[in-house]
């Protein structure tokens, strides 16, 4: 069905980020957000891409955002490179969703809500790091490389899952040793992304826990939000919600932390 | 969200946050009717990876529940939950919990009919003394021996023996039980339980859709244990004429075990007779007499007596059913099939030891069986995607072919579907060996296909 030689094509086939990316990721990262915003204006597809998110409810801003200096200087450093990320991360995304209900508007609103909630919860852990910021961007890559990989057998797929209950990442993991979050962590390197987005996008598939502590913290927090973004109704029509396994007794120690941040009752 | 249904027991497998709008969200209407047209004889949400729900959450499955029972007398509720989430359902349903609680799914499969390990130790205890009742019961008509804790002071004390017991039950509560018929199978008879009156109800409470498909995939031999029926009325007289009048078109045997008619009219045993039933005292009668059950077809299927062609439909649409199996084989072992060759006869299997089978009947707008014959290496790769390691265990491998053979049916139905050809299904049944699988379709002809899946020969039969 799928072997490891179809996931090393498609490691493979994934284009390395932008020259016009990486440069505008270079300035972000050394603070210049203006040369940054310059670099970025020549990418037109980012220029929108910035718009639209930036201008979703979930961001909050009372006026339209249109231009990127305006962007960048409103979002700040790590937070631009937060959405940069995203714009990469989008351009992976297929034009037609075959696996998932989903759409741009939908893929979009995904990164938008999940962004904003890990803002959140980064700042109620106290933790200022823009790496640390930008792991969510990575995230939703196990959703595409899921489209990518199981599209051609959605109906055998989904009728295995009609006699057993098992999740899209353990498949992938039995046939081929490798998982979602695997090959996640191949686009992050190819893309030259830093090292612990990959070791906290690891940690939170909930199935490895890493052994440094600081990881395996963001990796329960960023578990159980991807799980508590994913039983919003859109993204259960969009049947995200079980492609990958939740695991319940990985997140037990910060689910009430979890629920107080999140207002949930 | 669909159920998936095993051994009979539909499970829905939520995960994350279940506030209203998930609910709704999850379970559609479609969904719904889904799972009414399954027929399960249970039917539970399972709240494992459930981490937070609300009442308005649980809603909507209990409205599904109402819905599913309502149709099919289907024992439903929820499973695998801990304590705190136990004291929330009770307490959102204080005053209307028709459905059941079981804190486990093994523990729910206790309470179905269809489960197959019987005999368990179980020590059971609920602070309500009816509840405690009820699930003595219920557990030992379905062969267990339950122990009752009548305190929590004597539950804690007798839950402390290492290994006494198989199972412990807590936090389990037993609403509406499904009235369905019991049925299991032991070797190829298949047995139902029927119990105190039986009336006109009995047409609801049997399931003859399963019925049905157990005399199509070669079932010949169904006896009713009818120890605990105190009567019998007119109406269940004729229902069970009518089912043996159709079992003897399959050269069918329905028999009666322990019925005694001190309160059901002694003609009524004549009608019967008449109708081809027989009677027998002791289920040990039937069951340990080798010579009796080969006569009454449960230790062979040759004595079909409706042996049919292949017709031109089933042969047009031959290549819809190898393209499922293909692929579903492919699918499950990640191997190549190459097709070595084909021809119509008798089925002929060389390789007979370390060999398994399957089959799965089809019926509807064309009938037949598609049989799997496979070697035990491609079933126990096939169990590695299911169940993520190797096994040697026989059980755990046929029950996983079994599965195989459903997601087999389930393609050729959707492939015949976009065909315009309307099949339902019948329930898979697997071989320990090649001979019990000669017995029944030694003299049928068919199309016989052979395969070869990384070297290993596999064999397609299609067969009316």
């Amino acid at each position: 069905m799928i072997t490891k030689e179809k996931i090393d094509y498609y490691i493979e086939k994934i284009p390395p980020a932008p020259k016009a990316l990486k440069e505008t990721l270079m300035h972000l990262n050394s603070g210049d957000l203006v040369k940054a915003a310059t670099v970025a204006k020549e990418d037109r597809a980012l220029n929108n891409y910035l718009k639209v998110l930036v201008n979703k409810p979930i961001y909050g801003f009372k006026n339209e955002v249109s231009e990127v200096s305006q962007i960048f200087g409103i979002l700040g450093v790590s937070r631009s490179q937060q959405a940069v990320y995203n714009y990469m991360l989008s351009l992976l995304s297929p034009s037609k969703w075959v696996l998932f209900k989903l759409n741009r508007v939908v893929f979009y609103n995904l990164q938008a809500d999940l962004s904003m909630n890990w803002k959140k919860i980064l700042e109620y852990l106290s933790i200022e790091d823009k790496d640390i910021l930008s792991a969510i961007s990575l995230l939703p890559a196990s959703i595409i490389v899921s489209e990518a990989l199981f599209a051609e057998k959605k109906k055998d797929v989904t009728l295995l899952r009609t006699v057993h209950n098992i999740d899209l990442n353990t498949i992938l993991k039995r046939l081929c040793g490798v998982d979602l979050f695997d090959i996640s962590q191949s686009i992050a390197q190819k893309w030259e992304m830093a090292e612990n987005i990959s070791s906290i996008i690891q940690a939170s598939s909930g199935v490895k826990p890493a052994n440094d502590a600081e990881i395996n913290k963001l990796g329960k927090w960023m578990h159980l939000l991807l799980f508590y973004t994913l039983s919003q109704p859109r993204y259960i029509e969009a049947e995200l919600n079980d492609f990958i396994d939740f695991q319940i007794e990985y997140v037990g120690d910060i689910y009430e932390d979890f629920s107080k941040l999140m207002e949930i009752s | 969200m669909r159920a998936v249904v095993k051994n009979g027991v539909g499970v829905f497998n939520p995960q994350g946050f279940l506030d209203g709008a998930a609910s709704n969200a999850i379970l559609s209407i479609e969904d719904i009717e889904a799972t009414v047209a399954q027929n399960a004889d249970m039917v539970l949400v399972s709240l494992k990876k459930v981490i937070f729900f609300n009442r308005n959450g649980l809603d909507a499955f209990v409205k599904m529940f109402h819905k599913v029972r309502a149709a099919n007398h289907t024992t439903v509720g929820f499973c695998d939950y801990d304590f705190k989430k136990y004291e929330a359902i009770t307490k959102f349903y204080k005053d209307d919990l028709s459905f059941s609680l079981f804190k486990t799914h093994e523990v729910a499969t206790l309470f179905s009919s269809n489960y197959k390990n019987q005999n368990k130790n179980i020590l059971l205890y609920s602070e309500d003394k009816s509840q405690r009742a009820a699930m003595a019961i219920e557990l030992h008509d379905n062969g267990h021996n339950p122990i009752i804790a009548q305190t929590q002071a004597e539950f804690d004390e007798k839950a402390k023996v290492e290994n006494a017991y198989d199972i412990i039950i807590t936090e389990t509560y037993l609403g509406q039980m499904g009235q369905k018929v019991a049925t299991r199978v032991t070797g190829n008879a298949i047995i139902y339980t029927v119990s105190s009156f039986l009336d006109a109800e009995i047409g609801n409470t049997f399931n003859i859709e399963y019925h049905n498909n157990s005399l199509n995939v070669g079932f010949r031999l169904f006896i009713f244990d009818a120890y605990k029926v105190v009567s019998m009325n007119v109406h269940a007289l004729n229902f069970f004429s009518k089912l043996s009048t159709s079992a003897a078109e399959y050269n069918a045997t329905i028999c009666f075990v322990g019925l005694n008619f001190d309160k059901t009219p002694k003609e009524f045993k004549d009608n019967l007779e008449d109708s081809g039933i027989m009677f027998f005292e002791q289920m040990d009668d039937i069951l340990q007499d080798k010579e009796l059950l080969r006569e009454l077809g449960a230790s062979s299927a040759a004595n079909i007596k409706h042996k049919r062609a292949l017709n031109k439909i089933t042969v047009t649409e031959l290549p819809n059913f190898i393209d499922a199996t293909v692929a579903t084989i492919e699918m499950m072992t990640n191997s190549q099939a190459i097709k070595e060759s084909a021809k119509v006869d008798d089925i002929h299997i060389e390789k007979r030891e370390n060999t398994i089978a399957s089959s799965i009947g089809f019926y509807g707008d064309m009938d037949g069986m598609v049989v799997l014959i496979f070697p035990k290496e491609i079933a126990k790769k096939a169990c590695e995607l299911l169940i993520g390691e190797e096994t040697d265990d026989t059980e755990l491998i046929l029950d996983t072919l079994a599965e195989l053979v459903n997601i087999v049916g389930g393609k050729v139905k959707t492939l015949l579907a976009d065909h315009h050809i309307s099949v339902d299904i019948t329930l898979p049944r697997t071989y320990l060996d090649i001979s019990s699988l000669l017995e029944i379709v030694q003299d049928k002809k068919g199309v016989q296909v052979d395969l070869s899946f990384n070297n290993d020969k596999f064999v397609f039969f299609l067969t009316r």
